[in-house]
Parts: C-alpha cells; sequence; structure tokens
C-alpha cells in the first residue's frame, strides 16, 4: 500500500480547497496586494512571509473579510466570498494583538463564537474546555486576560479562533510578541494542534525562521506582489530571485556576464572570483548579466585551496562571530567583496586553525551556487 | 525650592475652598466674621425648604441632562470614529464639538429664542420649565461626553470588535457585548462630568428657566444680592463632599479598568 502524498499542490487533480484569483488591493493610489494567485489546499500549513507593509496583513484582512478586493476573486470550496461579511464566513482568524476580550473571562471569551454560532450555553461550555484542555489551559478557564502571562494568552487566543473548527483558521504573526525561547516551543505546539484538528492554517510572518519550521509551503512577498510559492526546502534551496535569496537565510551575491553557455555546463565571469563554473545547463544567453547565489554554509574556507573548490577567490579573515553550533566567518576578498561562510564546530576542542587576519580561501563546487536572472 | 512653590500654589487653589468649609461650622449668623464653632446651620439648612426644593430640581435637572447627554453622546462618538466616511463628516465632527468653546450665553440666548419659536409654531414646550433646562442642558454637555467618548474609541484596540465579528457576532452584538463594555469607564466619566456641567450652570439657566424651576445655582446667585449666611456655606460644604467622592469613586473604577485593558 502506498502512503498518501501529503503535499496535495503536487497532484494535479486535486482541488485546492481556497483559490485567490489575481487579487488586488488598492488604498485610494497605494497599491497594497498587487494582482495576487495563490491556492491553498486542505490540511496546509501556509505561510505568507514578507517584511513589513509588503501587503501579507492586507491579504489575509481579505480573506477574514475585514476588506474587500479591489478586484479579483476569492474562491472558498469554489464559493465567491466577495460581499460576505465577516461575521458570516466560515473563517476566524487570530489576531496579533490577540485581541481577547478583557471583560470577559477565559472560558467566556472561548465559548463567544459558540454561542454566536447556535449552541446553548450547555454545549458551548463542553466545547469550550476540550479545547482548552487541548491548549493547556484547563486550569485557567475563570481568569480574565489580563491575570495571564503573554503565552497563556496567545493560547486562549488560539483556542478562542479554532473552537469553531473553522474551514480555514487566520494567524497574524501568531508568535511574534512571544520570547525566543517559548516562540520555538510554541512553533512544534502550534503545528501538533494543526495536525490534531486538521484544520487548514494561513500563518502571515515576518520571521523566515518561523515559516521554515511551521509551513508545509511558503509565500515569499514583497511591495504586494508574490514572489515565489514553494516548499520550505524549495525556498531555501532554489529561490527564483535575488529578493528571495536574500530575504531567506544569509547569501553571498557574484554579478556577472554569463560567457559559456552549453547544455551542460556554463560560466560567469566575476570582478571578485574570476570565472565561475557551472555544471549543469543554464536558461539564458551569452552576455547576460546574471547573479550566482551561494550560501555561506555551502562555502568552505580554509588555509588552502582543497580539491572541492571549484571556484574559489582568496581573502582575509576579517571577522569571526562564534555562535557555538557553528562559527561564521566574514572574508574580505582581495577585490574589495566581503563574503560570509558558516562552518559547523564538529570537535570540542579544537585548535581553530583559522583566526584574525589569517589568508584564507574561500570557494564551492559547481553545484552549489544558484543562478538568478532577476 | 519647586516644592515649595507647588505647596504655595495648592494654597492658592484651596484656600477659598478651605475657609468656606471652615465657615460653615461659624456659630455667627455672617459668612465673613468667625465667633465660634457650631453646626448650627447644617440644621438650619435642612429647615430651609425652598433652598432644598432648588437642590432637588438641580439634581433632577442634572440626572437626566447627563443621561441625556450621554446616550446621545456614545452615538455621536461611535459614527464619527467607526465610520471610515460619510458626506459631511468634517462639518458634523466641528459642529458635535461647537458648544465647547461657545460662550454659555450665546448657547443660553440662542436657546431660548429656539424655546419661543417651538412654542409659537409646534405649541411644545408651552413654558420654559425644568424640560427646557433638561433639552439646553443635554445640547451642551453631549459636546463633552462625545470628546470623552470618542477619545477612548480611538484608543481601543479595533481588532477586538473584528475578532468578535469574526467569531459570527453581528454587527450589533459586537456593540453592546464588546465596545459598550470595553468603553464604559468612558462612559462613567463622561456622566459624570455632564452632571457636574449640568449642576454647576448658572448662566444658561437664566435663559431656559421658568416660574417654579429654579434650580441651585441660580438661588444661591439671587440670594447673594440679599447676604449670605452661614446656611450656604453648610451647603457648599456638603456639596464638595459629595463630589468629592463621586470624583475618587470615578478614578478608582477608571484606574482599575485601565489596568486590566493596557496589559
Amino acid at each position: 500500500m502506498n502512503a498518501t502524498d501529503l503535499r496535495p499542490w503536487r497532484d494535479p487533480s486535486q482541488k485546492p480547497l481556497l483559490q485567490i484569483k489575481s487579487v488586488t488591493k488598492k488604498f485610494s493610489d497605494f497599491v497594497a496586494v498587487d494582482d495576487v494567485s495563490l491556492d491553498i489546499y486542505a490540511g496546509e500549513l501556509f505561510c505568507l512571509l514578507g517584511g513589513s507593509g509588503c501587503g501579507k496583513s492586507t491579504l489575509l484582512r481579505m480573506l477574514a473579510g475585514f476588506e474587500e478586493a479591489t478586484e479579483g476573486q476569492i474562491l472558498l470550496d469554489g464559493e465567491d466570498l466577495s460581499g460576505v461579511a465577516p461575521h458570516e464566513r466560515p473563517t476566524n482568524m487570530m489576531f496579533q494583538s490577540y485581541a481577547l476580550f478583557p471583560h470577559m473571562s477565559v472560558l467566556k471569551n472561548v465559548m463567544y463564537g459558540l454561542v454566536h454560532g447556535g449552541m446553548t450555553k450547555a454545549e458551548a461550555e463542553t466545547t469550550a474546555m476540550e479545547m482548552l484542555k487541548l491548549v493547556k489551559l484547563e486550569k485557567f478557564i475563570k481568569r480574565k486576560p489580563h491575570q495571564l502571562s503573554g503565552g497563556q494568552r496567545q493560547r486562549v487566543a488560539l483556542a478562542r479562533a479554532l473552537v469553531k473548527k473553522p474551514r480555514l483558521l487566520l494567524l497574524d504573526e501568531p508568535l511574534g510578541a512571544l520570547d525566543k525561547k517559548l516562540r520555538e516551543e510554541t512553533q512544534f505546539e502550534l503545528i501538533r494542534i494543526q495536525e490534531t484538528l486538521g484544520v487548514t492554517f494561513v500563518v502571515v510572518t515576518h520571521d523566515q525562521e518561523e515559516a521554515m519550521t511551521l509551513a508545509s509551503r511558503i509565500g515569499v512577498m514583497n511591495d504586494g506582489y508574490i514572489e515565489q510559492i514553494g516548499e520550505p526546502r524549495e525556498i531555501y534551496e532554489f529561490p527564483k530571485s535575488k529578493f528571495v535569496a536574500n530575504f531567506i537565510g544569509d547569501v553571498n551575491l557574484f554579478e556577472g556576464e554569463m560567457i559559456v553557455d552549453e547544455p551542460d555546463r556554463a560560466a560567469v565571469l566575476n570582478d571578485s572570483v574570476g570565472e565561475i563554473a557551472i555544471t549543469h545547463g543554464v536558461s539564458g544567453t551569452l552576455g547576460q548579466e546574471l547573479t550566482i547565489a551561494v550560501r555561506p554554509e555551502k562555502l568552505e574556507i580554509s588555509k588552502k585551496k582543497s580539491a572541492k573548490m571549484l571556484n574559489s577567490a582568496k581573502g582575509v579573515v576579517e571577522d569571526i562571530a562564534y555562535l557555538g553550533s557553528q562559527s561564521v566567518y566574514h572574508v574580505r576578498l582581495d577585490s574589495g567583496k566581503l563574503v560570509k561562510a558558516f562552518r559547523a564546530n564538529r570537535v570540542r576542542e579544537a585548535e581553530d586553525d583559522l583566526t584574525w587576519e589569517d589568508r584564507v580561501v574561500v570557494g564551492w563546487d559547481g553545484s552549489s551556487g544558484v543562478v538568478l536572472s532577476q | 525650592m519647586l516644592r515649595a512653590i507647588g505647596f504655595l500654589g495648592f494654597i492658592f487653589l484651596y484656600i477659598p475652598l478651605i475657609l468656606l468649609m471652615a465657615y460653615s461650622f461659624n456659630a455667627g449668623d455672617r459668612a465673613s466674621l468667625w465667633v465660634g464653632f457650631s453646626t448650627k446651620w447644617y440644621f438650619v439648612l435642612f429647615e430651609n425648604k425652598e433652598l432644598l426644593k432648588a437642590a432637588g430640581i438641580s439634581m433632577r435637572v442634572a440626572f437626566f441632562s447627563a443621561t441625556i447627554a450621554t446616550f446621545l453622546g456614545v452615538i455621536a462618538a461611535f459614527v464619527l470614529t467607526r465610520n471610515k466616511r460619510f458626506r459631511g463628516k468634517v462639518l458634523i465632527d466641528g459642529m458635535v464639538t461647537s458648544p465647547l468653546v461657545m460662550p454659555e450665553i450665546i448657547t443660553g440666548f440662542s436657546m431660548l429664542i429656539l424655546f419661543i419659536s417651538m412654542q409659537k409654531f409646534i405649541g411644545w414646550p408651552a413654558n420654559r420649565g425644568m424640560t427646557t433646562i433638561i433639552l439646553a442642558h443635554s445640547t451642551f454637555c453631549m459636546a463633552y461626553v462625545t470628546v470623552i467618548i470618542r477619545s477612548r474609541l480611538v484608543d481601543m484596540d479595533s481588532s477586538l470588535e473584528e475578532a468578535a465579528q469574526d467569531l459570527g457576532a453581528h454587527p450589533i452584538f459586537v456593540f453592546f457585548q464588546v465596545t459598550l463594555p470595553v468603553i464604559s469607564p468612558a462612559i462613567v466619566a463622561g456622566w459624570l462630568l455632564a452632571f457636574t456641567l449640568s449642576l454647576d450652570d448658572a448662566v444658561i439657566v437664566q435663559f431656559t428657566s421658568g416660574a417654579g424651576s429654579t434650580t441651585l445655582p441660580a438661588k444661591i446667585y439671587s440670594q447673594v444680592r440679599q447676604g449670605v449666611t452661614p446656611e450656604y456655606n453648610a451647603l457648599a460644604t456638603l456639596i464638595i463632599v459629595i463630589v468629592g467622592i463621586a470624583i475618587i469613586t470615578a478614578m478608582q473604577i477608571m484606574n482599575r479598568t485601565q489596568r486590566m485593558h493596557h496589559v
């Protein structure tokens, strides 16, 4: 028996749960969301990732019904949502500020949506209690929001948004207000809850690490556009643009003109490295300006050039940041360009051979660089 | 040095009130010549039926005016903050708050003219009395209430209302179950301010009161001309104490809810 593929976006026969079709949102002259098309499938945990003002929150608010699209369509299960008021939509939202009702107890907060969904008080209380157990807050039901810690408030907000079992749960920076340690724990908690309930999540975040941890797929947004949609690995290893390569993780960019264009190899002429060899074919034309993006962990650094370094450049170690699990080396190449290289600290008491002001060689093989044309 | 200046300032502000309260315990019958300690003026006060009647009218006028002003002020503030844009918003915005800066004598005079023409054309209000005072006071108090409640609504996290709506509550329920409870301290504060403003007014009432509807400030004002006995000091002392307790209570309510909302 075959395991079912948990990636419905790879199966063209699957119907998406949510279809966003060429949606544009203008606030008078300002275009907040610009011709965005996106399909989200049932059971996904989709992250909209981007910096502030990139339109991700506006897009989320359009899904919730707080903003009307200027152009385009939003379909949920094939039904057009335009003109449907927020209180009539089968979606729920978890707000960045949590928006807990300050005058109601935890239990009353969670029951609120159920009572308005037509449940009796007794039913609503039972259902709310189940949800509060799932988020481990059953001991705090009588407290008011201001008597809870930040993490507890976050869980009340999550429980309140989930308790109606929405077709689609919209989360606006759900972990933004938590400190780092708690945020990391809560990420996995969020995934556990999402898998237990099988609710489709759309998460808005500016934190790329959070998106990588949570998401089944990520949509990277910039300036109202969607730059790229893909699985976290795809976005990281195969960015489609300089913006995506830069936004997700660290990257060294080498720009230059294409000088070799053959079916199984190519080369780009760069000021710092010289001829950069690429051991696969590239879609482009001779003379085209291309950018080679190399992740710092794929950049090797040593005192002598090794056999694996098909492309290399000499330089001086300018700065070292020891981060525990790894060290970051800032190397000033002879051309003046600064590059970053990571090295895992595998041995505890290594007499580190690299130190400040050392002359080193940095290099990479022919397939570690990503060729970007935009 | 700074503390000394602050102290002097406080004395400057409060010495008249303290003197006024002290003379209410004067045994003599003048409000400015100390004879000895006595509480007799408090008993005389409770015998003065006319003065008590005026106080009763003032209380009733203040209560109804504050209530009407608060009711209208909440609606005006809500419409002005929550409706993004409508025709004439700027104009209405300015007109709602203009009584704040309008001299009372003009407000009072214009009210008088209005009531006279209303009487002429629609026959209501038939004559000037409590009803006309309440109408006039509601109008000018509403401006103050609107300003207080509007600033609270602007401060309020609008995602609270969105969250309620998102959870399936019709906008009417959102207003009564979320907005109103959250702004309730401002409503209480607005009501109290309106109550004090109405209680305090001695100008507008000159134009809008009729026979048998003299309010306390008007009564005191007319009595001053015939010389004041410490009876009035006793009355003023009682008012200061009552108002003081009301203000302290209101401030405590405000502080408690403030802590709750700014977590």
